[in-house]
Parts: C-alpha cells; structure tokens; sequence
C-alpha cells in the first residue's frame, strides 16, 4: 500500500478528486469563514457575513418546501417574525438565549402545523396564494398585539457585554446546520419523497408517499430553522418590529435567494444567499429599488429562460465549455 | 345601531362592492382564460393610479376620466407584456408555479420602477368632490364614492356585454369552458388569449385609477387590495364573472360590518384571514356552497 499514488493511474486520481470536490470545498469554506473574524477585524465586515449567514439559512430553509418538494411559500416571514420574537420575549423574561433559539424553533414549528394542517389542503399554486393571505394577517394582528409593543417594536435588553463574535459564531453554526441538513436530506429518502411530490404529487402517492405528510414534514423543518434564524436577528438586533420581521418583504427575500441562487439544490441556495446578501448591502443603502427591481428582472429570467438559476446556468456554460475543448 | 346606521353601513358596502367588483374583474378575465394567478395585479393597479393622477395634476383632467383613459394604455401595456414575457409560459390546465413566479417578478420590476419613477410618498388626488357629501334626510353618500361606483358598475356592464355579444367574448368564455373543445371548434388562443391580459391588465389599471380617487397610494399600493382582489375571484368561483359581483359584495358587507365586532386595527386581518379561509373551506366559491345546500334540502 505504500507508494500507491504511484500505482494508481492518473485517471483514478482525478476521479477520487472529482469524488471529494465537494466536501474539501465545504471544508475550505467552514474554515476560512471560522477563522474569517481573527483575519478581518473590520466589524462592519462581521455584521455583513452575520447577516448573509441568517439570510442561507432561511434560504436553505425555504429551499426545502419550496424547492424540494415544489411548494412556493410567499409566508416565512411567519416563522422569522414568530421566532424573534419568542426569543425577544424569552430573553427578557431572563432566559439564556440559546435555549430561547431553541424555544424559537418550537413555537416556529407549531405556528407551521397551524398554518400547514389547514393549508396543505391545497395544490401548490393555491398553497402559495394561502400563504401570502395567511402571513399578511399575522403582520396585522401583531401591529395590534400591545403585550408586544404593537407597530412600535420590541426592544431586547440582554444584561451581558457585546461580543460581536459570539454573534457570528453563532449564526456560522446555525447555518452549517442547515446546510448540514438539506445536504442529508437531499440524498435520503425524505428528500427523494419531496422531489417526487414536486415532480407528480399524484404519481408519488400512488408509490407510497404520502404527499401531507411529508409537506407537513419539511414545512415544520423550514420552519424550526427559519425561527431560530429569526431568533439569532432578534438578540443582534436587540429591537426588533412587526414591519420589519413579519413585513412581506422578509418572505419575498427569503423566496428569492434560493430561486435564484438555485432551486432544489443544495449549493443553490447557499450561492443566492451569499449573492443577495452581498448585493443588497453593496446596493440597498443608496438605491434600495435597483436592488428589487434587479432582483424581479433577475427572476422574470430565470422562470423564462434558466429554471436553475444562477448554479443551472453556471452548470450549463460549463458544460459547453468542457464540451468545446 | 339604529335602522340609519345600518342603511348608511350598507350604502357604503354597496359603493365598496362596486370597486372592489372592478378590480377584481381583471383577475378573472386572465385566470379564466389562461390560469394565470397575475400576482403583478398590484403592480398594474399601482401604475393605473399614478396614470391618474399625473393626468390630473399636469393637464387637469377629471380624475374619474383619467382612470378610464387609463384602460386603453394598460389594455396595450398588457398586450406587448403578453407578447414579450406571457405567451412563452408552458401552456397548463391549472395554475403552474412559474406563472406565479413569473408574475411576481413582473410585480418587483413595477412597483420598485414606480419608486424610482414617483419616490415613495405619499400621493392623492384631491378635488372638490373629495369631500363632498350628498345629504338624502339622515342617510349621506360621498359624492366621491358614488362617482366612483357609477363608473365601476358601468364599465362592469361594458365588459359583460363585450363578453356576451361579440366574437372575443365568445372565444373567451369558450376557452373558459374547455379548452379544447374552444381550439378544435376554431377559436385562435394565442390572439384570443393575448387580448383577454389586455383586458385584464386594463381593468387593472381602470380599477386603480377608481381607487387612486378614494385612497392615498404610493408605489407599493395594491398590496391589501390584491389580496381582497382574491378573496372576491375565490369567492366568486374563479371563473365567472357575475360570480365577481357577488363575491365582491360579499366581501364588501363582510368588511363593512366587521367595523361593529372587531376593533378598527384588527380589520385588515379579516380581510387577509379570509383569503386562506375561503380558499380552504370554499374552494368552489359560493356557487358550490349553494349547490350544496340545494342538495342537502
């Protein structure tokens, strides 16, 4: 066995390399994003990586009902509202935070069988056009809701120093974990179920998949991880309102990183996270409507021309790259 | 609530109904004939409204007549949109989601050229009739309203004439109906289809003019009326347009007499709530929930 670099022919190398691309790149990515904050003191860039890591893991989140198993869904901000404020409400009443985070991903997850029972009654289109009504109504019942604050917020005293940090570390490992996740699920056949029900509900309760089930399933997951996504905001941004976390626009952004980045992969969503929230900070504090209405030309193209996104289209030029050498 | 209350509630309701029939409308020409859902409904109501108004400020034309002319340049505006973006969707039977995803960009792109366009204050159009009341004894109407609805209910009428009595209409509730049978009987889709979102988007923008009249608005304007725009088209049974009307009304009593049970801030949530509810429970609208009480009794 010693030496066998040597023996092993060159093709077998390159496919061994070709096996493992994706986990080294992983690895490479999780290292230099741990050591990224001894490297860059700039904490304007901390802040920046902090918030791009709660937007992948709502990205991934959503990816899981809405590109797994096909259902659109226009109301996550339900889950990101709900879960920043029960770790708001937690954290003031002098719990720890991380068990708050945790309680956020419990009370998302109950709000999601609330919402999902009656929900996922309906076919996808008309589960979409639910979901919108549904997370409009709870912005409006939580602008009235005066044991919250109402429509002047929230505010979060937390009764120990600032750690930047601590911030982001924890905001790096919930986003590992939902990477962690869909990347399981992908290959497992939870997954394998959800892609069949987007590609043919009928045909896939016909082998045995039992299409509500499993929609309730990923939808509670997506929903425990967009929670505590939303808790992890609520302590770092120690203010928090119904505007702001249940506004309609948190689920249009958390609809579009993953349809553009890429629907129904795991990479996807990860890649529009990154993109949207590099692009909206370089963009939004000057022209917040070029970001928006880059963002609706973006998707008018990608539902026309490229279903994949931004990972299909890559894949695609690669291809005929590879395919003109 | 004494009996001029309660005639006073349903006046305004009625007036309501009128409106909201109108903005509806459009949505069911389109989803009919194409099962489109056009998320980017807002976004044309939206662009109706500032049509309105610049007609109003820049060459004083009455407000009421804006927003019909408003029709004309939103029914071409939908037609060129179909003919660019609409017509190289997957043709379905049923809603499909990038006809929803298509459409919700479409919706981004318009609002958010409509803040680069207008910025985002608040606008009105004010004129005398704004604040006018006819006074009938103890029972008062707005004059505003009352234009507004007078328009409404007549274009509604247009519309369903167009609808029953020329070749489009035809072509359009054959298409309604089955669509096959409508290709194989020799109805042409594409054009047929491609007028019908003209339609659709120029109601649309009729429909915000109207509103534009009656509320402030600025570029994300539409957004709660959307929704209720399809409370009504679920209401109604998706598919036909007399249902619009009853829906409309409906949603419109609903609305208007909530104001006695709930307090004021909680009312939008009636009308977003009820968009998930009648979806769940009454799929069919309310033509099926009287179907079944017919055959229960």
């Amino acid at each position: 066995m010693s030496a066998f670099s040597a023996i092993l022919p060159a093709r077998s190398i390159a496919k061994w390399i070709a096996k493992w691309r994706n986990t080294a790149l992983l690895w490479a990515l999780l290292a230099a994003l741990a050591v990224a904050p001894l490297l860059i003191p700039s904490p304007n860039t901390i802040r920046l990586l902090f918030t791009t890591f709660l937007w992948v893991t709502t990205s991934i989140a959503w990816n899981l009902l809405g590109g797994f198993a096909g259902q659109v869904s226009f109301g996550f901000a339900v889950f990101y509202g709900v879960g920043a404020y029960t770790t708001a409400l937690l954290m003031n009443a002098g719990l720890n935070p991380f068990i708050a985070f945790l309680a956020s991903a419990f009370t998302a997850v109950l709000v999601s069988l609330f919402v999902g029972v009656p929900a996922f009654r309906l076919r996808g289109p008309y589960f979409a056009i639910a979901t919108i009504g549904i997370s409009e109504a709870v912005r409006v019942v939580m602008t009235n809701l005066t044991f919250t604050g109402g429509a002047s917020g929230y505010r979060i005293v937390e009764h120990r120093p600032f750690s930047q940090r601590e911030h982001y570390y924890t905001a790096l490992v919930l986003a590992s974990l939902a990477f962690v996740i869909s990347l399981l699920i992908a290959n497992a056949k939870f997954g394998m179920g959800l892609k069949a029900i987007r590609q043919d509900e009928d045909a896939a309760a016909d082998l045995g998949v039992n299409p509500y089930t499993y929609k309730l399933a990923a939808h509670a997951l997506a929903a425990a991880l967009t929670g505590m996504a939303g808790g992890v905001f609520a302590r770092y941004a120690a203010f928090i309102h119904p505007g702001g976390v249940f506004g309609f626009h948190t689920s249009v952004h958390i609809l579009l990183m993953p349809v553009i980045g890429g629907i129904a992969t795991v990479w996807g969503p990860v890649l529009g996270g990154f993109v949207f929230g590099i692009v909206e900070e370089e963009i939004v504090a000057s022209f917040p409507e070029i970001h928006l209405l880059l963002y609706g030309i973006l998707l008018i193209i990608i539902v026309l021309f490229e279903p994949g996104g931004i990972l299909g289209g890559a894949n695609k030029l690669l291809r005929r790259f590879r395919a003109k050498r | 609530m004494t009996l001029i209350d309660f005639v006073n509630l349903l006046l305004s309701a009625l007036l309501l109904a009128g409106v909201y029939a109108v903005m509806s409308v459009g949505m069911t020409v389109i989803y009919g004939v194409m099962k489109i859902v056009n998320l980017a409904h807002a976004g044309f109501m939206m662009l109706g409204a500032y049509f309105a108004l610049e007609l109003f400020e820049r060459f004083h034309v009455d407000p009421i007549l804006a927003a019909l002319l408003a029709f004309p340049v939103m029914f071409l505006l939908g037609g060129a949109l179909y003919w660019v973006l609409v017509r190289r969707l997957p043709h379905s039977d049923e809603p499909t989601l990038p006809s929803l995803l298509l459409m919700f960009g479409l919706w981004l792109v318009l609002q958010n050229l409509g803040y680069l366009i207008w910025g985002n204050t608040d606008r009105s159009i004010l004129t005398p009739r704004t604040l006018s009341v006819i006074n009938l004894g103890p029972i008062s109407i707005s004059t505003v309203r009352l234009t507004v609805f007078v328009a409404a209910v007549a274009c509604l009428l247009v519309l369903q004439g167009l609808l029953h009595y020329s070749w489009f209409g035809r072509s359009v509730r054959a298409l309604i109906q089955n669509r096959y049978a409508a290709l194989i009987s020799g109805v042409y889709e594409g054009r047929t289809a491609g007028i019908a979102f003209g339609v659709g988007i120029g109601f649309a923008g009729l429909a915000g003019g109207l509103l534009g009249s009656l509320y402030s608005f600025d570029p994300d304007f539409g957004r709660p009326f959307l929704i209720r725009a399809f409370v009504i088209v679920v209401l109604g049974g998706l598919e036909s347009i007399s249902g619009v009307a009853l829906g409309a009304l409906v949603l419109a009593l609903v609305e208007t007499f909530s104001i006695l049970f709930v307090p004021a801030g909680y009312q939008l949530a009636i009308s977003f709530g009820l968009l998930a509810i009648t979806l769940i429970v009454l799929p069919g609208g309310i033509a099926s929930l009287l179907a079944k009480v017919r055959r229960l009794a």
